[in-house]
């Protein structure tokens, strides 16, 4: 077996270790919770004889080790039960809203990676000099505000004052796009409608870039103090010897070095966009998980919320391992290391 | 033009008129906060009633701008003892197609009964249901219940046939009921059918171009009932021409910032109102002249002006009584509370505890941030008179479960009620029958034998003559023991766009004086896109 599917394994395992003691976790936090969830998923209106009779059915009057026996036994079976907030399967709510959350979150790490490493870069090659002041001073703004902060300025400029994008939702109403993967920027490429496609990449940026600036502001700010550190390594200066270009030196020498902890740093802010991307979906009206997550622990919806927090904490540890594959593959180091260890 | 071409023309304008959809008619665009229900057995709050009031149909509605019921679904009914007869109209037919029958009624009781779930309580009084013919339904009552032809304002009519096809898993010849159909799908007989529903996003109606009433040629062709939207976004949205209708939860601000720009201001009152309740059980609340003295320092002038939208416009008006004003049995609007420290320092002096020991807990429900400002306020006005107090910050689901015990329950509870059928019985019932005690509406635990009496008067009076005056027995009678403070009547305010009109949300001539029915869209018009 090689290394890398030995640390594929290894983590694989550790992962689900880790989802079982979430599991266990969040299902004895979500009953901690003030409240009873039968008299909240009623209303103020319910008779004490409803309340009681959702209680029985939902199982709330026997022991909690009993309840969570119940939850196993229906996950086994891909059954999270139903949601109170909705009334529906919780499954079915993951994947309406999930992808929608999933899409936000990708583009928004594709803004994060795609704008704020050459930005590190850019003002790590002119260190010292005005770009560098410049991109310094936007980082700095960018992970000094909240993504909700940014949202409604973002909102404010433009989609209010210059109204450039659009406010809310993830395609104008006129489009009639059939959900495929849920992902609309996939399915509307799928239906071949490059008009749909589009106003799908229209609407999604706004949120997505408010979403992403606090990371484009870290990812700039690590990975120029990574480059700056590694621009006096004795290579680099051999190679400055030499007399390589400038742009060769950075993007080469300087850069790839570098990128091994920004890439760390990076993917645990992409992990966190999963949660922050919850006032964010507000503002912006975008029918995504966050936004359900909130919701339901809100109205102590007992199966919405353990399904909601497993699907993250899934999602989390998916990228984790991710990005753990792309470092081995990056470094060398690491590789021989897990060799060694096996 | 040649004659030829100019009868091609007009055939082809008469073709074109005759093919149009019945569903011509601008887009409304409007929002609520929660998630929307659509199955109507499970309907209790706002969103809810929008989506059943336009989706399903009843056999009565309120009369609007007036006491009392009119036919809707029925063509007449007659009662006599314990049972209603309604007879039906004929030419009522579901969204499906299928003909609206005295079967089907009879399944809409059943199934909301058998369910349990959101106002299905109303119908509690009811032993049975029987068709007597196709269009002839009798409801058997269990005892004596005045305002059950105002709980019908509650019991949507759904397509039997439809709803039996598509039963989805469950235990029992039932299944399920139809609850998975039902909570996707619409089937009833209203003015607008269900395109698509997504509840946390939104649900988009189309005009029911069948239906049995004749509406309005601009009555909205397509209705988008978006869920969830932010404050801000809202705000934004009308402000540039995307929506219509903001929901009537939009902080007072951001109300009166719209209306300055151009918004007009919809409203809906006289179903419910502001109370702050005192428990009666704790000491010093437990003596009438301290409940008294606190009444009569509430600053009741301050408190609407805190509510205050634009000058004309507020979230809430005098309130009179127990009763709101607008709703039946309340007392005339002139008679309106008012602070008065010096009768307030009278009735402390006669309150056999002494002020000096007094700390009143004053609790505000976490989740309605306007609350906190009336703690303060009535923090304030106690001082004023000497009385110490103090505030607390209650979750809804902590104070909901405080209040099922006396002990647990704060001096001072804030609440807003609704009468859900728009009859004072669902108001007050609920909050003072000694029978009724630990609910969230109940935190005062009344018990006095004298509004026990009235109560009852007014659920078996036999003419609305004998309802009205038991009301205002009670009303007087609440106002001498004093277990709730009546801050202000409640109305419900909603920003809206010029693109809209709305009769039952701005002119008290057509108000229906029931929570979310001034949102039936046939009754309203909307420019064209």
């Amino acid at each position: 077996m090689s290394a890398v599917l030995r640390l594929l394994s290894r983590r694989l395992g550790i992962s689900l270790i880790v989802l079982v003691g979430v599991s266990m976790l969040i299902f004895g936090i979500a009953r901690v919770i003030p409240g009873d969830p039968a008299r909240i998923a009623l209303g103020p209106n319910a008779t004490e004889e409803q309340v009681a009779n959702l209680r029985e059915a939902l199982h709330l009057n026997d022991p909690v080790v009993v309840q969570y026996g119940y939850f196993v036994a229906d996950l086994l079976q891909g059954d999270l039960g139903v949601s109170l907030y909705t009334n529906r399967p919780v499954t079915l709510d993951i994947a309406q809203f999930l992808p929608a959350t999933l899409e936000l979150v990708l583009f928004a790490g594709v803004l994060m990676v795609g704008i704020g490493l050459p930005l590190g870069m850019w003002s790590a090659r002119y260190r010292g000099r005005w770009p560098d002041h410049l991109i310094r001073v936007v980082s700095l703004l960018g992970v000094s505000a909240p993504s909700f902060v940014w949202a409604v300025i973002l909102m404010l400029l433009f989609a209010f004052f210059l109204p450039i994008f659009p406010i809310a939702g993830r395609i104008t109403d006129s489009f009639e796009i059939t959900r495929v993967t849920g992902f609309l920027l996939v399915d509307t490429l799928l239906a071949g409608n490059g008009a749909a496609f589009a106003d799908a990449l229209w609407h999604i940026f706004l949120p997505a870039f408010a979403l992403a600036v606090s990371g484009i502001g870290q990812a700039a700010r690590l990975t120029r103090a990574n480059m700056v550190e590694t621009y006096d390594r004795p290579y680099v200066e051999m190679a400055q010897a030499y007399g390589f270009s400038a742009r060769r030196i950075a993007a080469k020498y300087a850069f790839k070095p570098s990128l091994i902890p920004s890439l760390t740093i990076i993917g645990l802010d992409f992990a966190a966009m999963l949660g922050n991307a919850f006032l964010v979906e507000a503002v912006f009206a975008w029918p995504g998980l966050s936004r359900y997550g909130v919701a339901v622990i809100l109205r102590k919806d007992l199966n919405a919320i353990i399904g909601t927090v497993l699907i993250i904490s899934a999602t989390f540890l998916i990228v984790n391992l991710i990005v753990d594959l792309l470092i081995a593959f990056l470094n060398p180091r690491i590789r021989h290391s897990e060799r060694g260890a096996s | 033009m040649t004659l030829w071409k100019t009868t091609l023309a007009a055939g082809l304008l008469a073709a074109t008129a005759l093919a149009a959809p019945a569903i011509a008619g601008g887009t409304l665009r409007l929002d609520e906060v929660a998630v929307g229900e659509l199955d109507p057995a499970k309907a209790s709050d706002y969103a809810d009633s929008i989506l059943m009031f336009n989706v399903y149909d009843t056999l009565v509605l309120p009369v609007q701008g007036g006491p009392g019921h009119a036919p809707h679904l029925a063509e007449s009914w007659e009662s006599d003892g314990n049972a209603f007869t309604f007879k039906l109209r004929g030419d009522v037919n579901f969204q499906s197609g299928n003909p609206l029958t005295a079967e089907d009624v009879v399944f809409s009781v059943e199934r909301m009964k058998a369910l349990g779930a959101g106002l299905s309580y109303l119908l509690g009084v009811v032993e049975s249901v029987e068709a007597v013919d196709s269009s002839t339904v009798r409801f058997n009552l269990s005892s004596s219940y005045a305002p059950f032809v105002a709980s019908l304002v509650r019991l949507p009519i759904v397509d039997k046939t439809l709803v039996m096809e598509n039963l989805g898993e469950g235990d029992g010849e039932m299944k399920d009921w139809g609850q998975a159909f039902l909570s996707a799908n619409g089937a009833g007989t209203g003015a607008y059918r269900v395109v698509s529903h997504n509840p946390q996003e939104e649900t988009v109606m189309e005009k029911n171009g069948d239906y049995f009433l004749d509406m309005a040629g601009a009555a909205p062709g397509t209705v988008r009932l978006r869920y969830g939207l932010e404050a801000s976004t809202v705000r934004t949205l009308i402000a540039t021409g995307e929506h219509d209708i903001s929901s009537q939860w939009l902080p007072p601000e951001v109300m009166g910032a719209l209306a300055k720009e151009g918004a007009q201001l919809f409203t809906e009152s006289g179903t419910g109102a502001f109370y702050l309740k005192m428990n009666t059980t704790k000491p010093p609340l437990d003596d009438v002249n301290c409940r008294r003295a606190l009444s009569a320092a509430f600053d009741y002038q301050t408190a609407i002006r805190m509510i205050a939208i634009t000058e004309d416009v507020s979230a809430g008006s005098p309130s009179t009584g127990a009763i709101p004003v607008g709703m039946f049995g309340a007392n005339d609007s002139s008679m309106v509370q008012a602070q008065d420290l010096d009768k307030a320092r009278e009735h402390l002096a006669a309150c056999s505890h002494d002020p000096a020991g007094m700390d009143i807990e004053i609790s505000w429900i976490a989740e309605v941030p306007l609350e906190e400002r009336f703690a303060l306020l009535f923090q304030s006005n106690l001082a004023d008179i000497g009385v110490k107090s103090h505030i607390r910050k209650l979750p809804w689901a902590l104070f909901a479960e405080q209040v099922s015990k006396p002990e647990n329950t704060p001096h001072i509870s804030q609440l807003f009620v609704n009468a859900v059928t728009g009859d004072p019985d669902t108001l007050l019932y609920g909050m003072y029958h000694s029978s009724t005690p630990g609910t969230w509406q109940s935190p005062e635990y009344l018990n006095d034998a004298m509004v026990d009496e009235y109560l009852e008067a007014g659920r078996n009076a036999p003419t609305p003559e004998a309802r009205q005056e038991a009301y205002s027995m009670l009303n007087a009678r609440l106002t001498e023991i004093a277990p709730t403070i009546y801050s202000y009547d409640r109305q419900s305010v909603f920003a809206a766009s010029d693109r809209v009109k709305a009769p039952a949300l701005t002119d008290p001539a057509h108000a229906f004086g029931l929570d979310g029915m001034g949102f039936s869209f046939r009754l309203m018009e909307v420019a064209d896109d």
